[in-house]
């Protein structure tokens, strides 16, 4: 059974390494963006499905890893896997030292302080000298997209990869058990604080790698898409649409919105943002539990698990 | 010292504003434990409503304003009883991620139904304002200063002194009790997200009397409603006009001496601070 | 207390298979979804075909703008199609366009131009609007070394890069108020005092730190010198800092809809400098002055075009009758970004003619000596890449749109400004 998975991983993982050589340029742009937005939605699923504390700021982290490497690389002229080490060491700080005082706060109150922080941190960066202020920095342009492409699905495997270790491990079950009831785990003798905190110093690492990434990338970046606010949300959304707390569920909720919106885009144009609305809106109507569990939950019941889901949440 | 009340009194009577656009989506948070993401598209819609009547109809814009109220306020019944019922006993991440698609349809909409062209609800008087101890007072913004405090003051009458009231904040906390009392928790909720829709009608109505608007503004005053119903404590009107005034004063004293392009550093800043330095329990309420 | 998250339980009991099932299964339909999607096949082409491509942005926050450089773009190559379309070496090809919404995203606006480039094989790009999507896109230009000539952003960065592939019809942003600043010497009484108010963007810091250095050379003192976080709706702290300073001008630059509001707030915080004050944008669009009505008047402008009869233009005739034929197909009146949009597609055929091929680095070098008259003035492009051009100073007067000063006063400036209470 276990060299199955390992040969499926293996298959798939080749397959998806391959895309620069057999697909288009412009599945390979699509794959940059979509593997940096996975990476993202599995930085959040550590810190929001496993420990259940919803981030709403991880777009703090990716800025910084952004910010990081774009000073690095602009300001000092230094190369770009030096940018990538300031990037994620900048985040790893600001979760050290911000996320003590922020993860005592609970449920809807952490979101809100970790966006608040997000929306703060952009506003410091928009006035900073050495960032540029708010009109941003330029990178040194890099021919290289299939490079960016096999960087990016690097960096989603490992991240992956970790996750699958974390939900196997001493510091998985205790994540899961402070998501489930936070007093009782620390009842049972676990260090919550440190286990929060390294969620989240684990989680902003991996986010600031897929800014680094991103920026050198798109060669220009500046506060408002560096701290974009919407890609909180996006990343949230892809986790809870393919399902949070699984080790492969926030990739492919991650894969399929940004695929869907894609092709809206491509294809319907105008009408794309309204449509992939509407896709949202019904995803939540019938299925709030993410994808992973419709798949149990059909073969269980068939078309019925639908109803049963609108049943359990309808007032 | 000239320069310095000016400053207060423009903060207080941004605040004030700033103050009724969240009132809505405290109530709707507090009560149903719903974070309305769509809350700014509803304000956006409310300016659209109270632009068709004033440009339409020919209404003044006050007169047009509780028109725009009932409008917003049946179309928030309606949104709540006919789809977010569906979903108001998932998890929170449920409602935020609903609300959000909502954001997106509602703005897509409006550019479709209003196009992308700004707008203003523009009355002769709007430019208008009086000296008062040296002080300059716009009118307008006096006026909207006013119907918030107004409403602010009806709804915390509302919630605590009518029955219906009693049974909206009953249903919020006790769904089983509220029932056995023969409370009908489809219909309260109905009810409550349209009240915080009407109040969404009125923010709206009144920032187009003092902004230009486009289909497009919804989301940053999603936020900023955001950050004032936490300052202001979810569903205590009085509280949350509170939270308003203090993040316009705040907004206004920040332009004045840190520059303009500093506000969002100290509104946002201040959020995160005042969250973290009050005591957990204040916020175990959710 | 309710939980706030109801994730799924950690199902420890069940095999690890049962986990990897249908995630295999739903992988599968993913990657289907995305091949089906994606792998659309590029359009069959006639072959005697150049098509330009751009993503613009036709919804979201920047979609009342952006729709000038769709209309534009399209009207643009009708009209030259209908008058015969492109020579290339002998052979006649007609031009066609491919227009995607980017959804004023930056990020999506970068992927539908290597989309355009490698899928959809467009032949040469025209511009999103404004300076920070034209710092983006026109990376994806200078990657697959095919030209761009954009005219939707002015900022000096998309320049400072030292990039061969783009081109701008957008004169230099701290040029813009050069011409104001000029006629502001010959004025009598003459300003002493200016306040010099900015937005935070690329844009407009551009216009601030030009405007900056003009003002010092003109010898004039700045006292109040304020950026403001971009989309701003409100101005009044930054209005009342203002009054009391006592400004002779207010300089301000930003977008259109803040120009709106900081007038709108200007007259109900009774707020006015002694002599003059100009706004880079808002003044030449019709929306503008309707929306403020009378409240427009005595503002300053500028625009480096305007729809007169003396810019002649071998497809449209001339900058009128374009105008026209705008205003009937589309239903509102052109402004420079319009006139600037067809100034970028005809610069476009003039290139290609005189390369006498579609190779891009052919054309690249051919764009870089273009030189002709249009519609929306003389296009030569700097060694940078941006257009150098004088902006002529414009006035709301009565309502009416008036041309006052370029080189040579053309109107009397209505001057100086009257307090809100006497106007």
């Amino acid at each position: 059974m276990k060299i199955r998975i390992i040969f499926i991983v293996v298959v798939v993982l080749a397959l998806l390494a391959g895309v620069p050589w057999y697909g288009s340029a412009s599945i390979v742009q699509f794959g940059i963006d979509a593997l940096l937005t996975a990476t993202l939605a599995q930085g959040w699923n550590l810190i929001g499905g496993y420990a259940g504390y919803p981030s709403f700021g991880n777009s703090v982290f990716y800025g910084l890893g952004t910010y990081g490497t774009a000073i690095a690389m602009a300001q000092f002229g230094l190369p770009f896997w030096a940018g990538l080490v300031v990037g994620g060491i900048l985040a790893v700080l600001c979760a050290l030292l911000l996320g003590i005082p922020i993860l005592r706060l609970r449920g809807p109150y952490f979101a809100i302080a970790t966006l608040g922080l997000a929306a703060a941190m952009g506003a410091v960066i928009a006035n900073l000298g050495i960032a540029g202020r708010n009109n941003g920095l330029i990178l040194p342009l890099f021919r290289g997209d299939a490079l960016f492409y096999e960087l990016a699905l690097g960096l989603l495997a490992l991240t992956t990869l970790m996750i699958y270790l974390v939900s196997e491990s001493r510091f998985g079950a205790g994540l899961i058990a402070i998501r489930e009831n936070e007093d009782a785990a620390a009842v049972m003798g676990v260090n919550t604080t440190l286990y929060k905190v390294m969620a989240l110093a684990l989680s902003g690492f991996v986010s600031a790698l897929a800014g680094g990434i991103h920026a050198y990338w798109i060669t220009f970046i500046d506060p408002g898409s560096a701290f974009d606010a919407t890609l909180n949300v996006k990343m949230v959304i892809m986790a809870v649409f393919g399902g949070p707390g699984t080790v492969l569920g926030p990739i492919i909720g991650a894969f399929l919105l940004s695929a869907i919106s894609e092709v809206l885009a491509a294809k319907i144009s105008t009408v794309a943002g309204l449509f992939f609305g509407g896709v949202i809106v019904l995803a939540v109507v019938f299925m709030p539990k993410g994808l992973i569990d419709v798949g149990y939950g059909v073969r269980r019941l068939g078309l019925s698990y639908f109803v049963q889901n609108i049943r359990q949440n309808r007032l | 010292m000239e320069l310095f009340s000016q400053i207060i009194v423009n903060g207080i009577l941004l605040g004030g504003l700033y103050g009724l656009m969240a009132l809505g989506m405290g109530l709707v948070w507090g009560v149903l434990n719903i974070v309305n993401l769509a809350h700014g598209a509803l304000i956006m819609f409310g300016a659209y409503a109270l632009y068709y009547l004033f440009s339409g109809l020919g209404l003044d814009p006050f007169v047009g304003l509780p028109l725009a109220m009932l409008i917003l306020f049946c179309f928030g019944y309606l949104l709540q009883r006919g789809l977010l019922n569906l979903i108001v006993r998932s998890a929170l991440l449920n409602t935020l991620l609903i609300t959000f698609g909502l954001d997106a349809v509602f703005a897509h909409v409006a550019q479709l139904a209003f196009s992308a062209d700004f707008r203003t609800i523009n009355p002769t008087y709007a430019g208008n304002n009086f000296q008062f101890f040296g002080l300059t007072i716009p009118l307008a913004r006096l006026a909207a200063f006013g119907v918030a405090l107004l409403l602010a003051v009806l709804l915390w009458l509302f919630l605590g002194h009518t029955r219906t009231g009693r049974a909206i904040r009953a249903t919020a906390q006790n769904l089983t009790a509220a029932r056995l009392y023969g409370v009908n928790p489809r219909a309260m909720y109905a009810l409550t997200f349209g009240i915080g829709a009407a109040l969404a009608g009125a923010a709206g109505g009144l920032y187009g009397i003092v902004s230009q608007f486009t289909p497009y503004i919804g989301a940053s005053l999603t936020a900023k409603s955001f950050v004032i119903a936490i300052l202001g404590g979810l569903d205590k009107p009085l509280g949350v006009i509170g939270g308003g005034l203090v993040l316009g004063v705040a907004e206004a004293l920040t332009a004045l001496y840190l520059g303009p392009t500093y506000t969002d550093v100290i509104s946002f800043g201040l959020l995160v601070l005042i969250l973290v330095s009050r005591p957990a329990s204040v916020f175990e309420r959710a | 207390m309710q939980p706030f998250v109801g994730l799924p339980r950690f199902d420890t009991g069940k095999p690890v298979v049962g986990l990897w099932k249908p995630v295999t299964g739903m992988l599968g339909a993913a990657a289907l979804a995305l091949a089906g999607g994606l792998a659309v096949t590029a359009p069959a082409q006639a072959a005697n075909t150049i098509t330009l491509g751009a993503a613009v942005q036709l919804t979201g926050s920047l979609a009342n703008t952006g729709r000038y450089y769709r209309d534009a773009y399209n009207l643009a190559i009708d009209q030259i199609n209908a008058k015969g379309g492109v020579t290339v070496a002998g052979t006649k090809y007609q031009l066609a366009l491919k227009i995607l919404d980017s959804q004023s995203d930056v990020n999506l606006g970068v992927r539908q131009y290597v989309q355009l480039l490698t899928q959809d094989k467009v032949n040469f790009l025209l511009g999103p609007f404004s300076s920070n999507d034209a710092m983006d896109d026109s990376s994806v230009a200078e990657k697959y070394q095919v030209p761009m000539i954009q005219g939707g952003g002015a900022s000096g960065q998309i320049y400072a890069r030292g990039y061969k592939y783009i081109f701008g019809t957008l004169p230099a942003a701290g040029d813009y108020f050069a011409s104001t600043i000029k006629m502001m010497m010959t004025l009598k009484p003459a300003p002493k005092t200016v306040a010099l108010i900015a937005a935070n963007d690329s844009f407009d810091v551009s216009v601030a730190k030009g405007t900056r250095e003009l003002l010092k050379k003109a010898g004039l003192k700045i006292v109040v010198d304020e950026q403001y976080p971009e989309s701003s709706s409100d101005f009044s702290s930054l209005l009342s800092l203002t009054k009391s300073k006592h400004p002779d001008v207010i300089l301000w630059s930003g977008h259109e809809t803040e120009a709106l509001n900081f007038i709108r707030q200007a007259k109900s915080l009774n707020v006015n400098p002694h002599l003059l004050y100009s706004f880079t944008v808002g003044v030449p669009t019709a929306d503008f002055r309707k929306a403020l009505g009378a409240d427009a008047n005595y503002a300053f402008g500028m625009t480096p075009w305007l729809p007169s009869p003396g810019l002649k233009d071998a497809w449209f005739g001339d900058a009128a009758q374009f105008a026209t034929l705008y205003q009937t197909k589309f239903g509102y009146a052109p402004d420079y970004h319009a006139a600037s949009a067809v100034a970028d597609v005809e610069a476009f055929v003039r290139a290609i003619e005189a390369a006498g091929s579609v190779n891009p680095q052919k054309v690249r070098d051919a764009i870089a000596k273009v030189n002709f008259d249009s519609l929306y003035g003389h296009i030569k492009f700097g060694a940078n890449g941006q257009i150098v051009m004088p902006q002529t100073v414009i006035q709301v007067q009565n309502g009416e749109l008036v041309k006052v000063y370029g080189t040579k006063f053309y109107a009397k400036p209505a001057y100086p400004l009257p307090p809100w209470s006497k106007r």
